[in-house]
């Protein structure tokens, strides 16, 4: 009877404990990531070279894949498996390209992580500020147990970067399906070389 | 006899009046609670900025359900919004929740944007990618005063760029 009693207590306790070390886990994952590309950053003197140095740490902190899915939302399912890497890789480029060209060479960010948490099973939000260039902004990371922890979304200041495309693709694809979405976005890449 | 009449017709239309307000009332006001055709969901956002029980729920501007009720998660402080969706309405699993205001001073509403995901949210389930209400003044206040860390006045970053079609 007394291990029938014991067993909810038990089992809590072993919940709080594994969730304390996902959130453990992905926080690690994340800081390593910041702080590769902070040594990067740290050497470069910005411009295109800047994002060719630091897209291999992306690609390994980043699941552009499921980045490039939600962003894309429900047409994706009508991309071909071909149209689907490309409109992935074409994205990463963008995303890279779109924020490496507003580093500003010798000004380094400083990351201050606040308490994580963890809205569902594999999944953690890891909140930080950012004080850049004097100005303090509010960025949330969103990560998940994809194998390992990779990123899967970034709100700036409550903004979240998958809804932002999302919108922009969502009106694209009904206007002229896959062709349109990696087309428009061949187009931006080209435009932030 | 014809007093007698009169005075039922009387009452037979008073009472026809009390019906149609009463179902203007349900149908235009806070719940549709004539119909059951709905599955709960809920949505747990940083700041749901005076969403409130009544609201509407929408996907691409239409209508497809309301808010049942805001309440505060008290482990971490964060706001839990319970809905009602349509039946009709089968949403993948990575659809995102945004709280939105109708013009610049209007209502506030949940928008729903469905995912990619072929696997759909069950009832009860819980939407984990949200985004909660902006707050135009804090942004604004940056934008004109910078920040208190600030050297020159900043604006905010700008959270992803423009796909040009």
């Amino acid at each position: 009877m007394k291990h029938f009693t014991l067993f909810p207590v038990v089992a809590s306790l072993l919940l709080v404990s594994s969730l304390h070390a996902a959130t453990a886990d992905a926080e690690k994952a994340l800081q390593q990531s910041i702080n590769e590309v902070l040594v990067v950053t740290e050497k470069s003197s910005g411009g295109p070279q800047l994002a060719e140095d630091i897209q291999p740490i992306l690609d390994r902190a980043v699941s552009f894949e499921a980045m490039t899915r939600r962003a894309v939302g429900p047409g994706w399912r009508q991309f071909t498996r071909q149209e689907q890497e490309e409109a992935t890789r074409l994205f990463s480029k963008l995303i890279i390209r779109t924020y490496s060209a507003k580093f500003t060479p010798g000004q380094q960010p400083d990351t201050q992580f606040l308490k994580p948490s963890s809205p569902g099973e594999g999944k953690v939000e890891i909140p930080t500020t950012v004080l850049y260039k004097g100005s303090r902004y509010a960025i949330t990371y969103r990560l998940e147990d994809l194998g390992r922890w990779l990123v899967t979304d970034i709100l700036a200041e409550g903004v979240s970067l998958v809804a932002n495309y999302r919108a922009q693709f969502d009106a694209l694809f009904k206007k002229g399906g896959a062709p349109a979405v990696i087309d428009s976005l061949k187009q931006s890449v080209a435009r932030s070389s | 006899m014809r007093d007698k009449y009169m005075e039922l017709g009387v009452g037979l239309f008073v009472l026809l009046g009390l019906a149609a307000v009463t179902y203007l009332t349900v149908k235009l006001g806070a719940g549709s609670l004539l119909s059951t055709d709905t599955y709960p969901l809920e949505a747990r956002f940083a700041n749901t900025g005076g969403l409130s029980k009544g609201s509407t729920v929408m996907i691409a501007g239409v209508t497809v359900g309301r808010v049942d009720g805001v309440r505060l998660d008290p482990s971490d402080y964060s706001a839990i919004v319970d809905m009602s969706i349509a039946s009709s309405a089968h949403l993948p699993t990575d659809t995102m929740a945004s709280i939105k205001t109708s013009g610049l001073i209007g209502d506030k509403f949940v928008a729903l944007s469905p995912g990619a995901e072929e696997s759909f949210l069950a009832p009860s389930s819980r939407i984990l990618m949200t985004e909660s209400a902006l707050e135009l003044e804090s942004l604004i206040g940056k934008m004109a005063f910078g920040s208190v860390d600030g050297e020159a006045p900043q604006t905010a970053p700008e959270p992803a760029a423009k796909i040009e079609p």
